[in-house]
């Protein structure tokens, strides 16, 4: 389909071959020449390698040797009832918006405050909308997987929020795969008026026994004064691997709180790009990153402050036990002229075994003078005089310890404004805390 | 009650305890006092079972039971209390939770139900009447944000609720001003009876004023030195503790 692709050297790995074949088969839209653009970025600059700065502790070796086809479009597709933790209970209101493998599985439309589209139509009739989200980015290799989503994903979900939405709105992401290796490029726009709100919960589960490789991206463009809470909550199967950007750019007086949960997934990397770009934005991100059985989980936060009096918040938990491996890379960055920029990251990890391990790595750059920034880090054990106080009251190690570890999250926990989602998150939590049992009766 | 045979421990490599003997009845308090460095928080630490301090000779028996052959739970759940120095703040870990928790391991320790909600709280709130403590500290962290004062009555207020045989407080009155010492004597007072005992670490005679001990005990260089009874306290603050050592060797 491409001259340019025809015409550069062959890719290298199997991987690289495959995303290539599916370039190839891909009929022509609105946005081709983009999507062109990007594939080209990707396979000049190939899959990322751990001499890439934010990959050096995530190894996609493995993974480049493989082939892969696209996940399948299935119609008719039927949830389980038991794949997914309900994140909203029985007190949801809203049915969620289904996307199974990228594809999205339910009628567009309009809930109260909020436009529903689908990306393939949306990219027929009105492409404009979406060129602003496909643009080149930057060759920042945190933005690798992005581009390979730009070039290939189908379909995807646009929505735009025009008032205060209600009622928090859950996004379902399935991936589900039927044999072969395959990936899936699932890609979700939110748009958000300038003065409107809402609660937006993206949550990905897995059905089925082939999980796809799943390439996601997410971006947010908050309007003037606009308010989101928006979740990304991974509760994936232990052989899924999961390349997740999310992308969120802030106009004057916005405000957005962040929730990056992990709770499942074999290998689970969370990028976010925040730009505050317009005085009074504001980010609060928070992350709660788990670490059980071999599972590695890699989060990845840019936050750039591009105005003056923009603030921005970063909270990181992770705890790790058996074999597994959690890696938190933290950045600010405040641009020349952002002055009076306020940002605090604060990053701890908890480890649980000897086996595991944490890596956490808070940064900051600042071009601007009369800013307010604050980073800190620490990884350890559990406290051996908060554990000693508590045996010393009588309660047994187990519980003491649990206590301990799920106190050590609280910081991200109680920010959640969504009862019952806080809820079922607590419960997966502490489903894979030890002595879950006792630990249910303190919640 | 509480027997201690020639006990010796080592903390960091060092030796702090280089044989205590002691023997505490029902019913009876007893004061240890001494100076800075004496080994008494060694001693309470390591009657309530903290593993790392080494116990390098000697026994302690507890109402018959061998107490050092107990982990710290076990010994919590016997009826043995530690009120801390130094009450660690346990953000993120409820009070009330605590509480709760600890009554119901004692009680299932005991073969008793667990507490019923509303007889807990309305426990805690008399309790916490009795200590004078705001309402706002059933819902803190473990005594998170706690001031000095504010933390040694949370230890008198679990000591209350857990309803110890024996109590060891370890420099409950430190910090306190005088009115928060009488609440917290109020307190242990309100704890004495016949079946239970109560064993004062303190710095300073003052607390005696308020809780009257049966034995004052001077503890220094890992020994107890000299045994007396409530006047030695007086006596202690008169002279200070240079005197005691001169006249053991």
């Amino acid at each position: 389909m491409s001259s340019s692709l025809q015409t550069s050297a062959p890719p290298q790995s199997a991987a690289l071959r495959s995303f290539a074949a599916q370039w190839r088969a891909r009929t022509l839209d609105s946005l081709s020449p983009l999507r062109e653009q990007a594939m080209h970025k990707f396979l000049e600059l190939g899959l990322p390698t751990s001499r890439d700065e934010t990959w050096r502790h995530t190894n996609l070796r493995s993974l480049a040797a493989q082939s892969f086809v696209d996940a399948p479009h299935r119609g008719g597709f039927k949830m389980a009832a038991s794949a997914a933790l309900a994140l909203l209970g029985d007190a949801g209101g809203a049915a969620p918006l289904l996307l199974v493998n990228g594809y999205p599985a339910m009628p567009m439309g309009e809930i109260g405050g909020m436009q529903i589209k689908s990306l393939r139509e949306l990219s027929r009739l009105e492409p404009l909308l979406l060129r602003p989200y496909l643009e080149p980015l930057s060759d920042a290799d945190s933005a690798r997987w992005t581009l390979l989503n730009t070039a290939l994903f189908v379909d995807g979900l646009y929505l735009k929020i025009t008032a205060r939405v209600p009622v928090p709105v859950v996004i379902l992401h399935v991936a589900a795969g039927d044999g072969a290796d395959s990936i899936a490029y699932p890609r979700v726009i939110i748009e958000a008026s300038p003065g409107s709100s809402a609660t937006i919960i993206e949550h990905h589960v897995t059905q089925g026994e082939h999980t796809p490789l799943n390439n996601s991206t997410t971006h947010i463009a908050l309007g003037r004064d606009a308010r989101l809470e928006h979740y990304r909550v991974y509760s994936t199967d232990a052989g899924a691997t999961h390349l997740d950007s999310l992308y969120v750019r802030q106009e004057r007086g916005s405000q957005c709180r962040q929730f990056t949960i992990v709770l499942g997934g074999g290998l689970v990397r969370t990028g976010l790009e925040a730009r505050l770009d317009e005085p009074g934005a504001s980010l609060d991100s928070n992350s709660l990153l788990v670490g059980h059985e071999d599972r590695h989980v890699d989060c990845v936060n840019i936050v750039t402050h591009g105005a003056p009096d923009t603030r921005s918040n970063q909270t990181a938990r992770a705890i790790a036990s058996d074999l597994s491996r959690v890696i938190i890379n933290s950045k600010v960055i405040v641009n020349p002229g952002a002055v009076h920029a306020q940002s605090q990251q604060s990053c701890r990890g908890l480890l649980l075994s000897p086996t595991a391990e944490i890596d956490t790595r808070p940064q900051l750059e600042i071009h601007a003078d009369e800013v307010k920034c604050a980073h800190g880090a620490t990884t350890g054990r559990l406290d051996p005089d908060m554990l000693f106080y508590m045996l010393s009251r009588g309660l047994d190690r187990a519980t003491a310890q649990s206590l301990l570890v799920y106190a050590f999250l609280a910081d991200v926990l109680t920010g959640m404004s969504v009862a019952p989602a806080r809820a079922a998150i607590e419960g997966a939590l502490i489903a894979q805390l030890p002595d879950s049992q006792t630990l249910r009766k303190f919640r | 009650m509480l027997n201690i045979i020639d006990l010796s421990a080592r903390v960091a490599g060092k030796d702090i305890l280089k044989g205590v003997n002691l023997k505490v009845g029902p019913g009876e308090v007893h004061a240890i006092m001494g100076p800075n460095g004496s080994g008494k928080s060694t001693l309470a630490q390591v009657l309530a079972g903290r593993e790392d301090y080494e116990v390098t000779g000697g026994s302690v028996t507890f109402e018959g039971r061998d107490l050092l052959a107990l982990p710290a739970e076990e010994r919590a759940r016997a009826g043995l209390f530690l009120g801390f120095q130094y009450p660690v703040e346990i953000p993120g870990v409820n009070n009330v939770y605590l509480l709760k928790a600890a009554l119901n391991a004692k009680r299932k320790a005991a073969g008793e139900p667990e507490v019923d909600a509303y007889e807990f709280l309305a426990l805690i709130r008399q309790k916490m009447k009795l200590m004078q403590m705001s309402e706002s500290f059933l819902t803190r962290g473990v005594n998170e944000g706690f001031s000095g004062g504010e933390k040694k009555r949370n230890e008198v207020l679990q000591m209350l609720v857990l309803e110890p045989k024996l109590a060891i407080l370890d420099e409950t009155d430190s910090g306190l001003d005088i009115d928060a010492l009488k609440v917290v004597s109020a307190g242990v007072n309100s704890l004495r009876d016949p079946t239970r005992a109560v064993v004062l670490v303190t710095h300073y005679q003052r607390l005696l004023d308020y809780i009257v001990p049966d034995q004052v005990h001077v503890l220094s260089g890992g020994r107890i030195l000299k045994s007396g009874d409530s006047s030695l306290a007086h006596e202690l603050e008169r002279r200070g503790y240079d005197w005691v050592g001169a006249e053991v060797a």
